[in-house]
């Protein structure tokens, strides 16, 4: 499972523009990174389809760090498999 | 399907920069077909370019845009019923062929994924059967 938060710092890296070094799992999306909130939908669109996974818009405002993404697609990639 | 009567009870732009004329097909939050009727009297072409009149890639833009806000007040009425600023997030958008006056495109926009504040979109824009651009948007939608 740590392939998923690698994957997933190189989907953010491309779509934030940033070196992946620099997603490290706590940095704060917004206030560090430079995100904005149509990036975030990137982000949660961009896993959706590399995991072909359904996360809801609630989970949103969850997305804040590298790790939370991390988290909430694990929880999401758990559903599926069961 | 919408004239332009009922389309322009969605869209806020207004002349000289609606771009689309017609909706064809709207399948509520999961496809919109739209037609945009290019004629030789549109003003850009006296600009671009005077002795070979081509219709720009940003205004395909702009159409596929809008066509993209029509879907979005399809699947979310609720929110499109309040007054809302629209803006275009990421654009990737590659252009295939050009398109001259006298061309309809037909652009073709099925939702990535429609959040209550915007959406990620694949569009794409054909004249009769042929792509003159396709690639995928983002809106983001603001209440005013």
């Amino acid at each position: 499972m740590e392939n998923v938060e690698n994957e997933i710092r190189g989907l953010i890296a491309e779509i934030i523009e940033k070196e992946p070094s620099e997603i490290t799992p706590e940095a704060k999306f917004f206030e560090e990174l430079g995100v904005d909130s149509m990036m975030a939908l990137e982000i949660l669109t961009a896993v959706e389809k590399k995991y072909k996974i359904v996360i809801p818009e609630e989970k949103l405002t969850q997305l804040t760090t590298l790790s939370d993404t991390v988290r909430v697609a694990k929880e999401y990639l758990e559903k599926k498999a069961v | 399907m919408y004239n332009i009567e009922e389309i322009q009870k969605i869209l806020p732009q207004r002349f000289p920069f609606l771009m689309i004329d017609r909706i064809i097909e709207l399948e509520p939050g999961a496809k919109v077909v739209a037609i945009k009727n290019v004629s030789v009297n549109e003003e850009f072409f006296s600009g671009h370019f005077p002795d070979a009149p081509v219709m720009p890639g940003v205004l395909i833009i702009e159409a596929m845009a809008q066509a993209s806000i029509m879907l979005f007040a399809g699947a979310k009425p609720e929110q499109a019923a309040k007054k809302y600023s629209y803006y275009l997030g990421n654009v990737k958008i590659k252009f295939l062929n050009p398109v001259f006056p006298g061309d309809q495109i037909r652009i073709t926009v099925v939702p990535v994924k429609l959040i209550s504040t915007g959406g990620i979109v694949n569009v794409t824009a054909q004249v009769s059967d042929k792509e003159v651009a396709r690639g995928e948007l983002s809106i983001s939608v603001k209440e005013n």
